[in-house]
């Protein structure tokens, strides 16, 4: 046995278990429940400790080609000293918070209400015994995770995964059962925002468990059955690209119809993540693609919101007789403005580099912030007061906009007709050139994309529910729809401006400045273009949160936000549009905004901590982000890409996805 | 025609690397720019193409004239859309891109003869067509220098500047390449070639000029060049009994040329 690993690991996790207690996280969720009076979510956040590091303890670190040692019973012995050491330093903490209350003063999460949980309403004593013990079974289950057989291991895994997925998901699932009626299978399975009861989390184990065994390996047979095919062909990636295509088309559909489902709390949440998609695909463009990091992008959504709010609002400050127009009058001024932005803070800074840039730009986000907030402008833009009433309507008590899902319907055809005569082209291209062979399976689907294309839009159209002008009232499922329309904008822009030529100048200038200037690519306008296109999508962002949230105040645009957008499009990798959208659903959906509460809004202010330790460990472990593009994915495993390059392998990851 | 007269180039407004450069490329030759390392060949050629201004550099005295316009005012994407095209040292491909990709970045001036540009350029190196798709950093380094030579084609130069193309290639690839510049002469480009190796540079090239600490120090046809005593001894590495050191060898004439 290692013992300097074993205790190091033991004391890395009581530290981390002394940390989420301390910092108050564990009381946060303490009300929170798992499954009903047995298990709080409070308590999930502290268990899974022991076991990760009884499991580390005992893991050794392979060297390519070495054999690896077997599992052995010792291991599990190993997994319980650190578990106990873990939980020990928990319990000393404990020990130490009821015999001097004053730590209260500088960490007021040790509260006696914790010190009595912690204790199991015995003396302290008990209390340190307990955790020790506790530690020591979950370390020793994790140090034995390797001498268990594989069968059990699934199993665990998915009651485990079922479990917290349901209880977590309550505010979804319970939603979404609610609005279809089935109120009682609700109330079967939940002790109503108290978690699952413990009848329905047994079920629900079991059931996924069964299906688990059951539909093991039918997936995989229903994936060869599609032609996706595995190999990196040009026919292949072509397949892929179209069930890409069909898929989101599909899901954009019942984007469209699903906040009918939804509750509020629920549409609120995803047209949150909606906001943060658009957001993030706009600095995405400027960061992603141009590589021109702009810390002040928060600049653009001010001026966006902003724009929308004095046009709309009846008490705008800038207007004697304000001009009251609707959301989708006001927006073309919205664009300009933004662009117009975009030059004016693009202009200055555009040839400076990397981290001058970045500082450049955090000074004139915050400029504008700043320039809101001023009494100079006060007679424009209503200083501290803000604009209120943005997207009011005369008559109307609250205004905005009802997008209903003929819209929507009509907004996706019509881009699925653009699609498919992008494609017809392509195909007259290949058509004369020598790629023939694709010419045989790209035809119908572009066929499709633009039968699909008429009939949505047509259907759109003629629907009821095609209502945009003159509807007025804000709900948030419409709210939801409209954040999707734009968002599919945004989407469908980046892509094309992706592989168009602006976006090759944009990818040239991201690696190499010199050489893209070398190509005839005039950088100052292409830099320029990055920011407005960038400035141009923010807008987008501040019209919706402006008509959504009503009162615009500076104090929305803080650098926080610039900052939270960034890390989006961090986390999800940076350059790939799958990738924002992936970040904004985990960051904002899960953990929330900056201001917005996500589906665990028990993390309230510990989010940002979270947020901070999510971007470590991504920088960590996956620098590319979570669903990267396959490029940026490669520029940072260069070190790997050079010695598959000298071992002659070709990577597998090559043209996963464009 | 493309030339230099007097050219004289300042870095960061003090450090003077070139003065007084003149040379001539005439339309569809083939001209071989030699010299050591640090001598100005690099410099040279980004006087021509306008990249000095990345570098915080100036040309400070003469002109760079295409066809008796002056040239070495404007910005670089003008210079590429004048017909003159540099490779720069060191390949510089991008790596992440495909092949592909990068040969359509270098045609960013050249939209409407894209297709055939790109024709010609897999015609020229058949190897890039076959790895059209693959990202380019997997390229071996000759390959590299193909594309990289294919995406300064791109954009239908007249005059293509090489800068030290054999670099770092093995004696089998360098005679590739060699044979890939007469090539694209022969298709009517003019080539000023950079080159340490002036054994390959000289054997094809028209007429050649030797550099030496910023200044132009010989100016020979080819042939004549690879004859001279100096170059055979310093450049192609072909001398006679004694072994000459660099000092008492140092009589190069220096020609009188307008103004300095
Ligand atoms: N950006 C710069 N700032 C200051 N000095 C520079 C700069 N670039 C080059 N120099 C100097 O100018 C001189 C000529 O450099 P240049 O790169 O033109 O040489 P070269 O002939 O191309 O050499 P090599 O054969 O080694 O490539 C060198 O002394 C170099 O140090
Ligand atoms: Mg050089």
């Amino acid at each position: 046995m290692d013992w300097g690993k074993i205790v190091r690991q033991g004391l890395i996790g009581g530290v981390a278990l002394s940390f989420i207690v301390a910092v108050g996280l564990f009381e946060a969720f303490a009300n929170r429940m798992v499954i009903d009076p047995i298990l709080t979510s409070g308590w999930v956040l502290v268990l899974w400790v022991p076991v990760v590091f009884g499991y580390r303890a005992t893991r050794q670190v392979v060297p390519d080609g070495a054999t690896v040692r077997a599992a052995r019973p010792a291991d599990i012995a190993a997994g319980a000293v650190t578990g106990a050491i873990a939980g020990a330093v928990l319990g000393l903490l404990v020990v130490i918070t009821s015999a001097k209350p004053d730590v209260r003063d500088t960490l007021l999460a040790l509260s006696p209400s914790l010190v009595q949980r912690l204790s199991f309403g015995h003396s302290v004593g008990y209390g340190f015994g307990v955790l020790t013990l506790g530690g020591a079974i979950l370390g020793a289950i994790g140090g034995g995770i390797d001498l268990v057989p594989q069968v059990v291991r699934r199993v665990v895994s998915t009651v485990v995964v079922t479990i917290l997925g349901f209880a977590f998901g309550e505010l979804v699932v319970g939603d979404i059962l609610r609005s279809l009626g089935l109120r009682s299978v609700d109330q079967f399975f939940y002790a109503q925002s108290r978690g699952l009861k413990p009848l329905g989390a047994v079920i629900l184990a079991v059931v996924f468990v069964a299906l688990r065994f059951l539909l093991k390996g039918k997936f995989k047979a229903i994936r060869e059955r599609i032609p996706l095919g595995t190999g990196e062909t040009e026919e292949n990636r072509a397949t892929r690209r179209n069930w890409f295509l069909v898929l989101g088309i599909i899901a954009l559909a019942a984007g469209a119809w699903a906040p009918n489902l939804f509750g509020l709390y629920l549409n609120e949440v995803l047209s949150n993540v909606g906001l943060f998609i658009l957001l993030g695909l706009g600095l995405n463009i400027v960061v992603g693609f141009a590589g021109l990091l702009d810390l002040g992008y928060v600049a653009f959504f001010a001026v966006g919101a902003y724009t929308m709010a004095i046009f709309t609002s009846p008490a705008s400050p800038a207007f004697d007789a304000p001009p009251q127009w609707a959301f989708f009058q006001a927006l073309p001024l919205v664009l300009i403005a933004a662009a117009l932005a975009g030059l004016f803070i693009g202009t200055p800074v555009i040839r400076m580099r990397g981290d001058y840039l970045a500082i450049v730009t955090l000074g004139f986000g915050e400029i504008i912030r700043i320039a809101f907030l001023s009494d100079w402008l006060k007679p424009l833009f209503g200083g501290a007061q803000g604009v209120l009433q943005a997207g009011f309507f005369p008559g109307e008590q609250r205004g905005g906009i009802i997008v209903q899902w003929g819209l929507v319907l009509a907004t996706i055809g019509i881009i699925t007709l653009i699609v498919g005569l992008l494609r017809l082209n392509a195909t007259r291209l290949i058509t004369a050139g020598k790629m023939s062979d694709i010419r045989a399976y790209s035809q119908p689907v572009t066929i499709g994309l633009l039968v699909a294309g008429a009939a949505l839009t047509i259907f759109g159209l003629v629907s009821p529910g095609f209502a945009v002008w003159k509807i007025y009232g804000i709900e948030p499922p419409s709210m939801f729809r409209i954040t999707l329309v734009f968002v599919a904008l945004a989407a469908f822009v980046s892509w094309r401006l992706r592989d168009s030529r602006v976006g090759r100048a944009w990818m040239a200038i991201r690696e190499d400045e010199q050489i893209a200037q070398q190509m005839g690519i005039n950088i100052v306008t292409t830099k320029l273009l990055a920011f407005v296109m960038g400035a141009m999508l923010a807008s987008l962002g501040g019209a919706l949160f402006a008509v959504k949230l009503g009162s615009i105040y500076p104090h929305s645009f803080e650098i926080m936000q610039s900052i939270i957008i960034l890390v989006v499009v961090i986390v999800g990798g940076m350059g790939s549009i799958k990738g924002v959208m992936i970040g904004a659903l985990v960051l904002i959906g899960v953990l929330g905004g900056p201001t917005q509460p996500g589906l665990l809004r028990e993390f309230g202010e510990y989010k940002l901590l979270v947020y901070g330790v999510l971007l470590i460990w991504m920088m960590l472990k996956r620098p590319e982000g979570l669903w990267p593009e396959a490029r940026r994915a490669k520029e940072l495993h260069q070190e790997e890409m050079l010695q598959d390059a000298w071992l002659n392998v070709e990577p597998a990851s090559e043209g996963v996805s464009g | 025609m493309l030339e230099l007269r007097n050219v004289e180039v300042v870095y960061s407004d003090v450090i003077l690397v070139l003065r007084g450069v003149s040379l001539q490329v005439p339309d569809g030759r083939i001209v071989a720019l030699l010299g050591p390392n640090g001598a100005g060949k690099t410099t040279t050629l980004r006087a021509i193409s306008g990249l000095l201004d990345v570098h915080n550099g100036e040309v400070t005295k003469g002109e760079i004239l295409l066809d008796g316009t002056p040239i070495h005012t404007l910005a670089p994407q003008k210079v590429v859309t004048l017909g003159l095209s540099q490779v720069l040292e060191g390949r510089r491909i991008l790596g992440e891109l495909t092949v592909e990709e990068n040969l359509r970045l270098g045609a960013h001036t050249a939209r409407k003869e894209l297709e055939e540009n790109l024709a010609r350029v897999y015609d020229l190196f058949p190897v890039l067509e076959e790895r059209a798709r693959s990202t380019a950093g997997y390229l071996s380094g000759g390959q590299q220098q193909m594309l990289a030579i294919g995406r300064a084609l791109m954009s239908n130069p007249r005059y293509l500047l090489l800068d030290e193309p054999s670099l770092g290639l093995a004696p089998i690839m360098v005679q590739q390449i060699r044979d890939i510049i007469v090539e694209i002469n022969r298709q009517g480009t003019g080539v000023l070639l950079v080159e340490q190796n002036a054994h390959m540079a000289l054997s094809i090239a028209d007429h050649g000029y030797v550099m030496e600490t910023g200044k132009v120090v010989m100016d020979k046809p080819a042939a004549e060049l690879a004859q001279d005593e100096d170059v055979r001894e310093f450049y192609l590495g072909l001398h006679g009994d004694e072994v000459a050191s660099f000092a008492n060898v140092k009589h190069y004439r220096r020609k009188k040329r307008w103004l300095s």
